[in-house]
């Protein structure tokens, strides 16, 4: 009643999803003096790092079909991108605690709001890298855009299936996300961003394709070198199937828990 | 009109306790001021927490039919590093004003009375410009219930005039129901009183002989 009006749930949402938003979006780009410069500079310092890495170790040989540094940023910003969304969307209602205040604001629309600004902040971060990377001389003109694309954002997806997971968890109880952050640890080195899985053992490969980020990785640079050859058993319906699962699955706990997320 | 029935409430976890509240019945007509009187640490805060809806009780329900704002004066719901300015306007987009920010913003200022410490981030504040800047939000919007947990403990002397004003100039419109020590305001805002005693809830329809009993069972 009154000035404000009664305003329909769905209304509700919206503001509520602006408002954070924008400030979630102004938090993030100004944290700290090099907020805003790291997005860009922290993939590339990965790239020149596993360059430099490469030409001490010298066993790498060349990517087959694919030049070294276009498959490197390729594989580097996907991965980045699905591990800020796990990293910042796991404590985003742990951070937002106060603004539940605000009967309005619902602990799974920090979580979800997080996971796109990242989604979109990483979204224009390869972007700009890619022009980046063709201006100094490379060729990144992607093979199949729309199919890397739809790698993209299956991807995306997946980050916040898994973030809606997690971010129930460590909230509940906060001593998990020690053990999270620290399995997070070894899938960089298992996601294939740096050294090829073709080069792994036959036997160990079997493993690591359990692991659906592999399967991403490999994915979109198939999409974007056109010669590209992957590891047998890279599959589209297995990301898929994780991705559903993670985002079906997320909704749930978020629903089962949303008065255990609020309630102090 | 708010209806609380058979409202239980105890905190989970590590540090969770026995039942804070139990079994508490109430309702609370249209347009009465309350004052909820009690020790520390009986369960005041928590009950006005459950009824903003800002907590969940383990059993029992809350009834309302009216817009109840979010706890006046509170400091919680501001971003450090943001500015009063940016501040304001997140609280004015999820309350659903964001087509009237300008002139939310002007209210704010103008209640505030910060100066230009409004464009600064807000942890550059003192507690009592935080509490400023934090009442001048409530006010900024129109609700049928103020809720108010110790709101006016801070603050220099006009603050609090100014504060008191805010509140009276609302009387008829809206209703509050706040929670303080300060048995001077009560007397003043409020009509009928609610004593939490062991965790139980006791109406008064006169707000004087909730303080009346509360005083006698802390033996003053």
């Amino acid at each position: 009643m009154k000035t404000l009006g009664t305003r329909t749930p769905l209304q509700v949402t919206w503001n509520v999803w602006e408002g954070l938003f924008l400030r979630e979006a102004v938090a993030r780009l100004s944290a700290d003096r090099i907020a805003w410069i790291w997005l860009v500079a922290e993939p590339i310092a990965h790239v020149a790092l596993l360059v430099w890495l490469r030409t001490i170790m010298g066993r790498i040989k060349i990517i087959p079909g694919a030049d070294f540094i276009p498959w490197l940023v390729v594989g580097i910003t996907l991965f980045i991108m699905f591990r800020n969304q796990l990293n910042r969307g796991m404590e985003a209602i742990n951070a937002n605690k106060s603004l539940f205040a605000y009967r309005q604001v619902l602990p799974v629309d920090t979580v979800l709001i997080r996971c796109g600004l990242e989604g979109l902040l990483s979204s224009v971060v390869v972007v700009l890298m890619l022009f980046g990377f063709s201006a100094v001389g490379y060729d990144m003109t992607p093979h199949r855009p729309l199919g890397s694309l739809l790698i993209w954002v299956t991807v995306l997806c997946f980050g916040l299936g898994v973030a809606l997971i997690l971010s129930t968890a460590v909230t509940i109880a906060q001593e998990l996300s020690k053990f999270i952050r620290m399995a997070m640890f070894p899938l960089y080195f298992l996601s294939g961003i740096m050294i090829p899985v073709k080069y792994f053992p036959r036997e160990l490969q079997e493993y690591l394709l359990y692991n659906p980020v592999l399967h991403g990785v490999e994915l979109i640079r198939l999409g974007y070198f056109e010669y590209y050859r992957v590891v047998d058993g890279i599959s589209y319906t297995y990301l898929l199937l994780w991705t559903t699962v993670s985002l079906t699955l997320g909704f749930l706990l978020q629903m089962r828990f949303s008065t255990r997320l609020v309630a102090k | 009109m708010i209806e609380v029935q058979n409202l239980y409430k105890r905190y989970h976890g590590p540090f969770g306790g026995d039942w804070v509240l139990r079994n508490v019945n109430f309702t609370i007509p249209r347009n009465v001021s309350v004052g909820l009187v009690g020790k520390n640490g009986a369960g005041k805060s928590t009950l006005l927490r459950i009824i903003g809806g800002m907590d969940v009780p383990d059993r029992g329900l809350v009834r309302k039919d009216c817009r109840v704002s979010w706890p006046i004066g509170l400091g919680g719901g501001l971003q450090g590093s943001m500015t009063g300015r940016q501040n304001v306007k997140f609280v004015a987009r999820i309350q659903g004003g964001g087509h009237r920010i300008p002139e939310i913003i002007q209210l704010v200022q103008d209640f505030a009375e910060i100066g230009k410490a409004f464009d600064q981030p807000v942890k550059t504040y003192s507690s009592g410009m935080r509490s400023r800047l934090a009442f001048g939000l409530s006010f900024a919007f129109d609700f049928d219930v103020y809720i108010s947990d110790e709101a006016t403990a801070v603050g220099d002397a006009s603050f609090k005039a100014k504060a008191k004003k805010a509140f009276r100039d609302r009387v008829g419109q809206s209703s509050l129901i706040m929670v303080s020590h300060q048995t001077g305001i009560l007397k003043d805002l409020c009509q009928a009183g609610i004593w939490i005693n062991d965790g139980e809830a006791v109406w008064f329809d006169d707000v004087h002989d909730a303080i009346k009993s509360y005083h006698k069972s802390i033996g003053k």
